[in-house]
């Protein structure tokens, strides 16, 4: 009872990210992400299919982030809200379709933006270190603001050094280097959330006797 | 003795119950909470923490809905405009009295 109303508050922030499961869920994206760059290595001979496969990657990340978000309901209801209890946060509640349509277009820009900075200095090959460092600084402000948690700053170093080191690896094209990065990052944070999410298990069984009221 | 001290004495009992304070202070942070969820941050017991919900809910200060997500059965508790006004009075209250105090 002695706590004071802030760390209650922060707590309360700390809890969407106790199980893991936002890690596991975000890693699958980046995998899915991965695949979609591999494939303009794998198909990039034939005519035109790139244009397409660019075209696509609107279409996986509208998907990805669906499926994403679905997988983190999903999983939360079937795994977290029976053992921790279940809530809704203002920020779920508060997003509204303008604000979408708005974060939508603003991430449009942004890879339009990149493309054309790419096209006027003449290489793409520091993209996955532009991104690296984009992530880890989302990363790092979402340890220091929401999540509160450590591992995140862990996140966020690998994400700067990955991103730098597959940009620095000769020969590979930006396409493969985003592969690359997206791929081992995915990865890192999907055994990370793993992790979590089997301690989660372990610390929090079901309640006996149903865990409602 | 000063206003700012006196008010102390018209805190809002309701809220000024720590149990009660704590399950207030927690769904001011959210849109709303399950009771399982409350019950593990307030460490209150079952029937402790129902009588606590159920003086809120008579006192208009929190709203108790029966439901489901999915398959589970959830009853959810929200913060009522009520309950967020006077959590705010009650917290400028005893805010005022520490700074007169220390």
């Amino acid at each position: 009872m002695d706590q004071s109303y802030h760390e209650i508050q922060q707590r309360i922030r700390h809890y969407w990210f106790k199980d893991g499961i936002g890690e596991v869920a975000v890693g699958w994206l980046f995998i899915a992400l991965a695949l979609y760059f591999a494939g303009h290595r794998v198909v990039s001979p034939a005519p035109n299919v790139p244009l397409y496969l660019n075209l696509g990657l609107f279409l996986v990340l509208a998907v990805g982030l669906v499926l994403t978000r679905k997988l983190i309901s999903v999983l939360k209801m079937h795994i977290t809200y029976p053992r921790t209890g279940y809530v809704e946060y203002y920020l779920e509640a508060s997003v509204s379709l303008p604000a979408k349509i708005a974060i939508w277009t603003l991430g449009i820009l942004f890879v339009v933006l990149l493309v054309a900075v790419g096209r006027w200095v003449g290489t793409f090959q520091w993209i996955p270190a532009f991104l690296g460092l984009i992530f880890g600084v989302v990363l790092f402000v979402l340890q220091r603001t929401a999540s509160g948690l450590m591992r995140f700053n862990y996140h966020a170093v690998v994400s700067v050094l990955l991103g730098g080191g597959v940009s620095l690896v000769d020969g590979f094209t930006a396409q493969y280097s985003l592969s690359w990065y997206y791929g081992i990052f995915g990865g890192w944070l999907v055994v990370w959330g793993i992790g979590v999410l089997a301690r989660y298990l372990r610390e929090n069984p079901l309640p006996e006797g149903g865990s409602d009221e | 003795m000063s206003d700012d001290l006196r008010s102390l004495t018209d805190l809002d009992r309701i809220i000024h119950e720590p149990a009660r304070l704590l399950v207030v202070t927690i769904l001011s942070s959210v849109v709303s909470a399950d009771f399982l969820f409350l019950q593990r941050e307030t460490g209150l017991t079952k029937g402790n923490l129902s009588a606590h919900l159920s003086r809120l809910e008579e006192a208009g200060y929190v709203k108790i809905e029966k439901t489901f997500k999915g398959k589970l059965p959830l009853t959810i508790c929200k913060l009522t405009a009520a309950g967020q006004k006077a959590l705010a009075k009650y917290r400028e209250q005893v805010q005022n009295f520490m700074r007169k105090t220390s």
